[in-house]
């Protein structure tokens, strides 16, 4: 491959959007419209969120019908019962800062198959499901989706029969969704944190069946960062 | 090879064609008789509105994330707690005002990043020679 004998780009070079980053940060704290504190206070903040919480409120759904009801009825209240809370855990006090507080729990059915997408712009349940995977934001994704779902979905892996319908929520501004799949064969007396494990964030998304023995998304290629979060900090 | 697909998304890159400021057009600024209701909805069309256009299948990727990605991210964020700016005016700046070169030319986080500059200009929080002071000042570090 050609690319591959490209010189690799030097290590000290710093790109625009780096340089506008750190003037745009820098700027607004010497002006006072945030506090360096602030800042590293969301930055913490946002290094605690991932797919965990959405599992969990699954795997609860899956293990008891009340919840499963509360949860479909009131994704916000149930989300309480995995940690979650959309009003007062951030940072703010207030919700989140992009001003959406309204979970919305899409529960499949062996003949129903729900799928998530944002065509606007990426909407997406982060207090619940963490950051948005980059294929998610991508325009390809969010034209294709609403009209060839099916074909979509055989992308990722997921070939649905014929008589199973497709159903494909579009986030907005204040509502945002996360799928409960319908629990599957062989995990019968399984605990909570077995069942967590095999909804993973993908399920979640809906692109995804979950499968005893699958732990984790389906194994698409990455691309690389210059340079990279270490989220371990 | 033809096939139906290549054909809508041929179509659909002409139409797209249009709506950019082709340097090898004769007239700009048209007059109002030349641009027929169809283009007037083609120029008028948000660009970020995508949903449903035609594409062709793409490899699914991962992505790892820059550190200015989450920076900017973390900045956008708390420039709104901090109410320098509201949902509804982060997402028509960083969604249709930058227009549809940067739109589809610029990274996710690229737009997030320079809507975020435009914000504290037309907020007047600082001036256009701060800011590009600033991107100097911070040029220099590297240098």
């Amino acid at each position: 491959m050609a690319e591959k004998h490209k010189p690799a780009p030097m290590v000290d070079e710093v790109s625009d959007f780096e340089i506008l980053e750190v003037a745009v940060r820098e700027l607004a704290i010497e002006k006072g419209l945030f506090s360096a504190d602030d800042h590293r206070r969301w930055t913490e903040y946002m290094n605690t969120l991932g797919p965990a919480p959405a599992a969990h409120l699954v795997a609860k759904a899956w293990l008891d019908p009340e919840f499963k009801k509360l949860a479909v009825e009131d994704g916000v209240k149930a989300s309480l019962e995995v940690g979650i809370d959309w009003i007062n855990s951030m940072p703010t006090n207030f919700g989140t800062p992009s001003d959406y507080c309204n979970l919305r729990v899409l529960e499949d059915t062996p003949k129903l198959k729900h799928v998530v997408v944002c065509t606007l712009c990426s909407c997406y349940p982060r207090p619940i499901l963490g950051q948005s995977p980059e294929w998610y934001r991508t325009p390809n994704y969010r034209r294709r989706l609403v009209r060839w779902p099916r074909q979509v979905l055989a992308e990722f892996g997921l070939q649905l029969p014929a008589d199973v319908e497709i159903r494909v929520e579009d986030s907005n501004q204040k509502s945002r969704f996360v799928v409960l799949p319908v629990r599957p064969e062989g995990t019968e007396g399984w605990s909570e944190d077995q069942l967590a494990e095999i909804a993973t964030r993908d399920c979640l998304i809906g692109v995804a069946l979950p499968k005893p023995g699958v732990t984790a998304n389906a194994k698409l290629p990455v691309h690389p960062a210059v340079n990279p979060v270490d989220h371990d900090h | 090879m033809p096939s139906p697909v290549r054909q809508k998304v041929m179509q659909h890159l002409n139409i797209v064609g249009l709506l950019q400021p082709a340097l090898h057009k004769e007239t700009h600024a048209p007059y109002p008789d030349e641009v027929d209701n169809a283009h007037y909805r083609a120029y008028t069309r948000m660009s970020h509105d995508v949903g449903g256009e035609p594409d062709v299948p793409i490899q699914w990727e991962e992505k790892e994330e820059e550190v200015w990605e989450h920076n900017t991210f973390v900045t956008c964020e708390v420039l709104a707690w901090r109410g320098v700016w509201n949902a509804e005016e982060r997402r028509r700046r960083q969604n249709v005002d930058v227009g549809q070169t940067q739109y589809l030319g610029l990274p996710y986080y690229g737009r997030w990043l320079l809507t975020a500059a435009r914000i504290l200009v037309d907020k007047q929080y600082v001036t256009i020679s701060e800011l590009s002071n600033k991107i100097d000042e911070v040029k220099k570090r590297y240098e």
